[in-house]
C-alpha cells in the first residue's frame, strides 16, 4: 500500500532523531529502520510476516550524516513499497554509506556550520547584540539544514535505488569548497577582533610585538594542526600558573 | 566577589541543569538545530545568571578552540553543549569580572566538553546493548521505537548529569578567580597567551576546513581586516 502524506511527515520528522541510539556496532543502523517504521506499517499493513522481514533487513549496520540520512529513509522506502530484491538492497545501502557520510561532512560540519558561526560571532563584535547575534546564526544555519533535510527526503523517495545521480548536483558537490575561503577569511577576522576584546577586558594595551607572533602562530597552526592546536591549550593551561609565579617572585 | 553572592541559586541552578539535558541531546541525538553549539549554550549560560554577552564571549572562545573538531564519523570532539552552558554561567555569574574569571572559565567549558566526550563514548557502547539483539526489536515496531526513545532518553540524562556535577564547582571557581590576573604584567601575559592560544586554534581549524587547499594567507587577509575593523569600532 502506497504511504499517505502523514506517513512521510512522521518518518521524515524522525530523522531529526536518527542518530539517538547511535552505536558502533550497527552505527544508525536502528535509527534508520526507526524512521522507516511509519512507511513500512503502511507498506506493509495487514502482513506482520513481512513487515518483520522489512524491520530485520533495516536494522543491518548503516552510516551517514545525518542531515542527508532521509534520504536513505526515502530511497529504502521506495525500495520496500516497489519488492526489490532484500540482495540488491542490501548492497545499495552499502554502496550509499560512504557517500552520505562524506559528503554531508564536508558540506554541513566542515563548512556550512562553521560559516554561519564565524559570521554570528563577527556580527557580535561589530556591534550586534548578543542575543541577536545568537538568533541569527539559528535561524540561517537551520534554513539551510531543514532545507537539506527536506531535499534529502524528497529526492529519496522520488529516485529510490537510482540515488547516485540526483547525488551528483553541483551545489553538494562544489559548493562547500566555495565556501572554504569565506570560512577562513571570517576566521581570521574573529582572531582580531576577540583579541581586541580580550585586550578591552584585561584594561591593558595591546603589545607591539603580540601581532607577529599571533600571525606565527596561526601559520604554524595550519602547517601542523596537531601539535598547535595541543599548544593553545597549553597556553590556555599556562596562564594561572604564570599568574602565580608572577604572585610569588613579582 | 564572596561566594555568598553567587547568583546561583537552587531555581537557576535547576533550570540550567534541565537546559543542559536538552543542550546535552542536540548535539548528536536530537534534533541537532545546533543550540548546543558553546556559542548559543553559552549565552544561554550567561542569560540564566543575568549576562548573555558574557555567555556569547566565553561561548565565542570556546567555538575557536573547537574549530579544529569538527564531528566527522565515530571521531572523537567536545561534547559542547553543557560545556558552553556550563562555561557561559561561570563567566556571567562571577559578575563579567576580570581575566581570572574568563580563563577559568575557558578551562572549566573546555575540561567538560572532553568529560563530556569520555561519557558520549560510554553512552555509545551502551546503546549497543539497548539496540539488540537484531531479532527482538523486529519482532515488533514499537519494541524498536522504545528502545530507541530510551536511548534519546539516556542522552539527556547524561547532559543533565554533567552540568548537576560541574556546574556549581565552575562557577564557584570563576568568582573566586574573578580578579586575579588584573593588572600590571599579569593582565599583559595572561591577554597575550589568550590571543596567541586563539591565533594557534585558528589556524589549526583553518586547516580542518581548507581541504587540503593552501588557506593560510586567507586566514591573515582577514585579520588584517580584523585590525582595520577594531581600529574603526575603538
Amino acid at each position: 500500500m502506497t504511504p499517505r502524506w502523514r506517513d512521510f511527515a512522521r518518518s521524515w520528522w524522525r530523522t531529526f532523531a536518527v542518530q539517538g541510539s547511535w552505536n558502533y556496532d550497527t552505527w544508525i543502523g536502528a535509527g534508520i529502520a526507526y524512521c522507516l517504521v511509519p512507511l513500512l506499517r503502511r507498506i506493509y499493513a495487514g502482513d506482520p510476516v513481512a513487515l518483520r522481514a522489512s524491520l530485520r533487513r533495516n536494522l543491518e549496520p548503516f552510516n551517514a550524516h545525518p542531515y542527508l540520512a532521509g534520504l536513505a529513509v526515502g530511497a529504502i522506502a521506495r525500495a520496500e513499497m516497489e519488492e526489490v530484491d532484500p540482495e540488491r538492497l542490501a548492497r545499495f545501502r552499502t554502496a550509499l554509506t560512504g557517500p552520505l557520510g562524506s559528503l554531508g561532512d564536508r558540506a554541513v560540519w566542515a563548512t556550512w556550520r562553521p560559516v554561519c558561526l564565524l559570521a554570528a560571532i563577527a556580527a557580535y563584535l561589530i556591534g550586534l547584540p548578543a542575543v541577536w547575534s545568537v538568533m541569527l546564526f539559528l535561524a540561517v544555519y537551520n534554513v539551510g539544514h531543514v532545507a537539506l533535510r527536506v531535499w534529502a527526503f524528497r529526492t529519496g523517495w522520488s529516485a529510490g535505488l537510482g540515488v547516485g545521480p540526483a547525488l551528483r548536483v553541483e551545489w553538494l558537490e562544489r559548493g562547500p569548497v566555495r565556501l572554504v575561503p569565506l570560512v577562513l577569511l571570517l576566521i581570521g577576522l574573529d582572531v582580531a577582533l576577540l583579541g581586541r576584546r580580550v585586550f578591552e577586558l584585561a584594561g591593558t594595551g595591546l603589545p607591539t610585538a603580540l601581532a607577529p607572533v599571533a600571525v606565527v602562530a596561526a601559520i604554524a597552526a595550519f602547517r601542523w594542526p596537531r601539535r598547535m592546536g595541543r599548544v593553545a591549550i597549553g597556553l590556555i593551561l599556562a596562564i594561572p600558573v604564570a599568574w602565580w609565579l608572577i604572585g610569588v617572585f613579582g | 566577589m564572596p561566594l555568598t553572592e553567587i547568583p546561583l541559586d537552587a531555581v537557576r541552578w535547576l533550570v540550567l541543569v534541565g537546559l543542559g539535558g536538552l543542550l546535552g541531546l542536540d548535539a548528536v541525538s536530537w534534533p541537532q538545530v545546533m543550540v548546543s553549539r558553546p556559542l548559543v549554550s553559552g549565552t544561554v549560560g550567561g542569560w540564566v545568571l543575568g549576562d548573555p554577552a558574557a555567555g556569547f564571549l566565553v561561548g565565542a572562545l570556546l567555538e575557536l578552540l573547537s574549530l579544529r573538531f569538527p564531528p566527522f564519523g565515530a571521531t572523537r570532539y567536545p561534547d559542547a553543549g553543557p560545556a558552553g552552558l556550563i562555561a557561559g554561567a561561570a563567566y556571567a555569574g562571577a559578575g563579567n569580572g576580570g581575566p581570572g574569571a574568563l580563563v577559568v572559565a575557558l578551562i572549566a567549558g573546555w575540561a567538560v566538553g572532553w568529560i563530556g566526550s569520555a561519557s558520549v563514548h560510554w553512552r555509545r557502547k551502551l546503546n549497543a546493548r539497548i539496540v539488540t539483539p537484531t531479532e527482538t526489536l523486529a519482532s515488533d515496531p514499537r519494541t524498536l521505537e522504545r528502545r530507541h526513545r530510551w536511548a534519546l532518553r539516556l542522552d539527556a540524562l547524561r547532559g543533565a548529569a554533567l552540568t548537576a556535577g560541574f556546574l556549581f564547582p565552575a562557577v564557584a571557581i570563576a568568582t573566586l578567580s574573578a580578579d586575579a590576573g588584573a593588572g600590571g604584567p599579569r593582565a599583559v601575559i595572561g591577554a597575550a597567551a589568550l590571543v596567541t592560544a586563539l591565533a594557534s586554534a585558528a589556524g589549526a581549524g583553518g586547516r580542518t576546513a581548507s581541504f587540503g587547499l593552501r588557506g593560510w594567507p586567507l586566514i591573515l587577509v582577514g585579520a588584517a581586516i580584523g585590525v582595520l575593523l577594531a581600529w574603526g569600532i575603538a
